[in-house]
């Protein structure tokens, strides 16, 4: 796989984060993942102004968590979104949250998938591999 | 109130005043009135008699008198002769009247008073009473005086008194009239003394004195000016009645008026507690909505925060199991999966708590629905996932209800659910929904043959998280008829249920 392609997870549970990234790993998918611990701390990867003067790294896909401290997940998407640079990033919501509201306010924004984490674990890496496969390789993204 | 009542009653004080003057007035005015008319109609009577008195001089005079003097010509008759019976016509009105008065008297009428009346009569009979010498008198002083009428009261009766100048001495009267030495000698020889002599030119001898009685026409005049009085008297009291009526309407309009203020009154009270009550209401509505959010946001993030550690409990067992099996014998394995199914368990019991906070909380959107179409589609999902199961279904057709179609759909999906997973273990399993007959208010049913359940435990039923089957017979959360009458009341109807273990449930609702 190409090690190129980063995934950002956006993630504010420790556990969620390592269980992530475990599913990652069990299903051989070995890109490099960048966490953000917060909605603040997304924002400040992709638009922020590095020490070097380069301009940020645009990742692969997102992997997005709605209920994050400082900036919400959906504020992060829309951020995303309204960002020519990002803007055709693919945006995976993975969320605990099945809220009817919050599923219409994500596709609003523009989302590109929205999964709903399940409890048992077995489900949730077979997700987690369902959309690395799809996002990563399956799927051509929008010419650079 | 009171000053109306005291007005009125001083003015009624003045209408009987006035009503005894206007009556007064009134019968004096008829009383008098009537009395003339009736004092001319009997002046009248004496005409008609003095009148036919008259006639009688005239036969006498013109008639007799000339055939007499002529059979005393032709010597039929003792020139001598001289007889009052056939020469005098006083005498012969005087006895006409005296038959005609016992006539009267025959007849049952009072007897007229009539009087040839003279100072100085021939005949005694005919002399004067005090009175009628008084108007002889007064008649020679006052030749154009023609008449005398007066009523007069003798003995509390009423009469009509009239006299009259009757005989005016002239020249040709003296003959026999004048003095005595002159008058023929049979006359002389009849009457000794000087009556009916010494007569002078131009002297009144004789006046007719007459009396009419009145009491009949007093009768008359009674009756008519009573009839009258009481007309008069009839209309004042119709007057006087209507304006009574008139002041009675008056009052009772303003107490209607009052009553009318009042019931206005009570009708703003009632208004004011009924705004009132719906202030409290709309106060009581926005803290219950503020409830429902608080609720909501409670709800949202025991979703969250309860199944993000249930994840973390769950993946780091199967970590454990996968990375770390080895140095795990069974039973440490066995505990671990365990740690896994209970993670899975309550994962279900929040997302089924989530449902039915969900459920209860959505607005109602009310429509027209078929049920039987609904219960029908229903079943034909549960026959599509368990092919190999026989199940005798009875749905009655056109079965019709008024409910929100979601919330419906989950009552129906519920108790068919259950009804399919309790015959489960039956061979011949039977499942029917419809409207019991004739049923009031409208009760549908939703009935099994399946394993059915002690009636002990049916208020347990609707509990939430209550199951009266062990996990091991048959899945289920127990959310599932806790949600089915959380809509059912939503809807403002009843839900109850009627069983027997192992011979099958029913369970009845109703949507209003």
């Amino acid at each position: 796989m190409n090690k190129k392609k980063i995934i950002l997870l956006v993630e504010d549970n420790p556990d969620d984060e390592a269980l992530t990234i475990r599913a990652l790993k069990k299903n051989n998918i070995l890109n490099e993942v960048i966490v953000a611990r917060d909605g603040a701390e997304a924002i400040e990867l992709l638009f922020g102004e590095t020490k070097e003067g380069t301009s940020p790294f645009l990742p692969e896909l997102i992997l997005l968590d709605l209920n994050l401290p400082k900036i919400s997940g959906l504020e992060v998407l829309k951020r995303i979104r309204s960002n020519d640079k990002t803007r055709m990033l693919p945006v995976v919501i993975l969320t605990t949250s099945n809220e009817d509201r919050d599923r219409m306010e994500s596709y609003e924004l523009g989302v590109n998938s929205y999964i709903r984490k399940p409890v048992d674990f077995g489900q949730f890496s077979e997700s987690i591999l369902q959309v690395g496969v799809y996002w990563l390789i399956l799927n051509e993204g929008p010419p650079h | 109130m009171d000053n109306k009542i005291k007005s009125t009653s001083i003015s009624y004080v003045k209408m009987i005043l006035l009503s005894v003057v206007i009556t007064g007035a009134t019968g004096v005015l008829f009383y008098f009135l009537t009395s003339r008319y009736v004092i001319s109609q009997a002046e009248k009577n004496i005409q008609n008699l003095l009148l036919s008195h008259r006639g009688i001089h005239m036969y006498i005079q013109r008639i007799m008198h000339p055939a007499l003097y002529r059979y005393k010509g032709e010597g039929e008759i003792n020139e001598d002769f001289y007889s009052p019976e056939l020469f005098s016509s006083s005498f012969a009105v005087r006895n006409q009247h005296n038959f005609y008065n016992e006539a009267r008297s025959k007849a049952g009428l009072e007897q007229m008073y009539y009087k040839m009346a003279a100072k100085n009569p021939r005949n005694p009979v005919n002399k004067s009473d005090a009175l009628e010498d008084k108007l002889i008198d007064m008649f020679n002083e006052n030749p154009n005086c023609k008449k005398y009428r007066e009523v007069v009261t003798i003995d509390g009766q009423k009469y009509l008194y009239l006299a009259m100048p009757f005989l005016k001495t002239g020249k040709a009267c003296l003959k026999c009239h004048g003095s005595r030495e002159i008058a023929p000698i049979q006359l002389q020889d009849r009457y000794p003394g000087q009556g009916g002599f010494n007569d002078l030119v131009g002297n009144i001898r004789a006046i007719e004195s007459i009396r009419a009685p009145l009491a009949h026409e007093y009768y008359t005049v009674y009756v008519i000016s009573g009839a009258l009085l009481c007309g008069v008297l009839f209309i004042m009291m119709l007057f006087f009645f209507n304006r009574r009526l008139k002041d009675t309407v008056m009052v009772r309009t303003k107490e209607l008026e009052e009553e009318n203020k009042e019931r206005k009154h009570a009708e703003a009270e009632v208004r004011k507690l009924n705004e009132d009550l719906e202030h409290r209401v709309e106060d009581r509505t926005a803290q219950l909505n503020a409830a429902n959010k608080e609720l909501d946001a409670f709800a949202y993030s025991v979703s969250h925060d309860l199944r993000a550690p249930l994840r973390g409990i769950d993946g780091f067992s199967l970590a454990l199991l996968e990375d770390f099996g080895d140095s795990l014998d069974d039973t440490g394995k066995d505990y671990l999966n365990r740690v896994r199914n209970g993670c899975v368990r309550m994962g279900l019991l929040i997302d089924d708590m989530l449902k039915m906070s969900r459920l209860t909380r959505s607005e109602i959107n009310k429509e027209e629905l078929d049920m039987s179409q609904m219960a029908r589609k229903l079943l034909e999902g549960f026959i599509f996932s368990e092919p190999d199961r026989k199940v005798e279904i009875d749905i009655q057709d056109d079965v019709r209800g008024f409910g929100d179609s979601i919330l419906i759909q989950n009552v129906l999906e519920n108790l068919l659910g259950n009804a399919w997973k309790f015959t489960g273990k039956k061979d011949a399993a039977k499942i029917s929904f419809g409207i019991v007959p004739e049923s009031e208010p409208v009760t549908y049913f939703v009935a099994d043959n399946g394993a059915g359940f002690n009636m002990e435990y049916a208020q347990k039923l609707f509990s939430a998280f209550q199951r009266l089957h062990s996990p091991g017979e048959f899945q289920g959360s127990g959310i599932g008829l806790a949600s089915v009458q959380r809509i059912i009341h939503r809807h403002g109807g009843k839900i109850w249920a009627q069983s027997e273990e192992q011979k099958g449930a029913t369970f009845y609702f109703t949507l209003a």
